[in-house]
């Protein structure tokens, strides 16, 4: 049995012909220890999705089960107690400005009632794990984004949950930073074992350390599977939307007179590279020129090297001459690398 | 003018003023904090809404906060003496004075719990807090350099009223500005008492500002 079973959930804001469907019908499992990423345009439902894991939406109809127990069913009291078990993380951080570091990670304790000693005692030492030592007196008014959000991830984790919600916990901070959060909750997903969602808009939150995805598009799930699958072989029209930018109508920064227009050889068909972390990160268009000495125009290209590995996607305009065309092709096949037919 | 037989009453208008708008404000405060409080948590996107529980509510301390001062004054003689015995006096002219403030109380806590970040009430129920707890444990806290600088405001406007409140036999420094004063045609004695009064919502003022401001933790 998965740790978060999401079923048939609809949730309709409003009534009558005003009212407005941000989730239809959504069913989805989150298993225990991966980290899950849904992502998705804003509007798409992602934010209200996350909301009714916890119950901070109250969902139309459908059900959202969390280790076993139907949050949907629950008493207040019974509510209030489960909730204990999911931690959530925002954009805005959501710190008590009124509390130094040490006193917002201690609150969650204190509303179960932990004897102050044990609280601090614990506090300290989460906030040792978010690599916040020395900084336990500080308010929040006195760090920065990076740091009132690894407040808020101690904070979550206080109550030692199993689930971390995160909403858009990164769309506030700037590339380094969010690269530091990510690490961080990859971590902690490491050592705790915590299963992490992550709702974000951004692709690269969800390649950096996402194992699974669910992609959301007009208050539906269009797509789910393995970060790889998805990311490189998107099959709906709302994933390759995401995942495919340049993909909508004309290459972006591409025309006849001034991309590839300028060299004469490279007027023929476009082609997509997919790079799934199978190819090691070296030259390989470099290496494809080379060995088949002719170039290629490169049109469009996001690609990034993990751990070693290349992962991402390139757009080449082949050389117009079809035997050439065809011995690139026929290199990239022996290579190993799988390309697609690109729509002009 | 006659300052030998005035000045010695100063002092002991002084303390009378002062009880009064302390006594006055505490009352105040004792209900009106609550009721504020009531009207965050009921309105439409408090963490327990009661629409027309909070529209009534809403309606009476309206109500309350329309009339004007001088008349529910003299209106409440008849109860200001059932509860006190009579209604000449600073300690008497306590209870009209609680009855006008506490709804003027009631929306300034209202408003300081209102700038309570929502994002924040979230995070804690997504902690599971009761809705007891974000009471105690976040809006008053948070809440704090607001209240601190509203009780300030409701503590000068009901030194102002206690002022009025001096023709219907209140005391205090207003009571000298009226009866030696005014009723004497005496523009130096008002005009010195005037400045008295002014003074002393300053320092109440200042006592507030100075208050808020040390217990603000957001600007360091």
């Amino acid at each position: 049995m998965a740790l978060i079973e999401i079923r048939n959930l609809t949730k309709t804001f409003g009534s009558g012909p005003a009212a407005v469907t941000a989730l239809d019908d959504v069913s989805l499992d989150i298993e225990a220890g991966e980290i899950f990423g849904v992502i998705g345009l804003s509007g798409a439902g992602k934010s209200t999705l996350v909301r009714c894991i916890n119950l901070l939406e109250r969902p139309s109809s459908g059900s959202v089960v969390v280790s076993g127990a139907d949050m949907t069913r629950l008493s207040a009291r019974e509510l209030r107690e489960a909730r204990r078990n999911i931690g959530m993380i925002f954009q805005g951080f959501n710190l008590l400005m009124q509390r130094t570091a040490l006193e917002n990670v201690r609150f969650p304790l204190e509303l179960s009632h932990v004897p102050k000693a044990e609280a601090d005692e614990r506090a300290r030492s989460l906030l040792r794990t978010v690599g916040l030592e020395g900084r336990e007196g500080a308010y929040p008014s006195q760090l920065s984004g990076g740091m009132k959000q690894r407040v808020a991830i101690a904070r979550a984790l206080a109550p030692n949950p199993k689930v971390l919600l995160c909403d858009e916990a990164t769309s506030a901070l700037d590339p380094k930073t969010t690269e530091s959060i990510l690490e961080l909750l990859k971590e902690l997903n490491r050592s705790l074992g915590v299963t992490v969602v992550v709702i974000t808009h951004e692709m690269r939150v969800v390649e950096r350390i996402c194992s699974r995805v669910a992609i959301i598009a007009e208050s539906r799930i269009a797509e789910e599977g393995s970060v790889e699958e998805v990311f490189l072989h998107p099959r709906t029209e709302a994933a390759k939307r995401l995942v495919l930018p340049s993909r909508s109508g004309k290459l972006e920064g591409f025309s006849e007179s001034e991309g590839a227009g300028s060299i004469d050889e490279c007027r023929g068909e476009l082609i997509r590279l997919a790079f799934d972390g199978s190819t090691t990160d070296r030259p390989v268009i470099a290496d494809m020129i080379l060995s088949c000495g002719a170039p290629v125009s490169i049109v469009y290209a996001d690609t990034r090297s993990i751990e070693g590995r290349l992962y991402g996607h390139t757009v080449l305009q082949l050389p117009g001459d079809a035997d050439t065309a065809e011995k690139m092709k026929r290199w990239l096949r022996d290579q190993q690398i799988s390309f697609t037919k690109e729509a002009q | 003018m006659d300052w030998e037989q005035i000045l010695p009453l100063v002092p002991q208008a002084l303390w009378e003023s002062f009880y009064m708008v302390a006594a006055t404000t505490f009352f105040a405060y004792v209900i009106g904090l609550p009721l504020g409080l009531i009207l965050v948590v009921t309105a439409k996107d408090g963490i327990h809404p009661m629409r027309t529980f909070n529209m009534v509510l809403g309606a009476v301390v309206n109500f309350l906060r329309s009339v004007p001062f001088i008349l529910l004054l003299f209106f409440l003689n008849p109860f200001t003496r059932l509860v006190m015995g009579t209604t000449v006096g600073s300690v008497a002219t306590i209870v009209p004075l609680t009855i006008s403030a506490f709804p003027f109380v009631a929306r300034m806590v209202e408003s300081s719990a209102k700038e309570v970040d929502r994002g924040v009430i979230e995070a804690s129920l997504s902690m599971g807090a009761s809705n007891w707890q974000i009471i105690t444990k976040v809006l008053l806290p948070e809440a704090k350099p607001g209240l601190i600088n509203g009780a300030a405001l409701s503590a000068t406007t009901i030194l102002g009223y206690s002022a009025m409140a001096s023709i219907n036999g209140g005391g205090g420094l207003g009571a000298i500005a009226i009866n030696y004063g005014h009723y004497r045609s005496d523009y130096a004695v008002e005009f010195v008492m005037i400045v008295v009064i002014v003074l002393f919502v300053q320092v109440i003022q200042e006592l507030g500002t100075r208050g808020s401001r040390l217990s603000d933790r957001r600007i360091k």
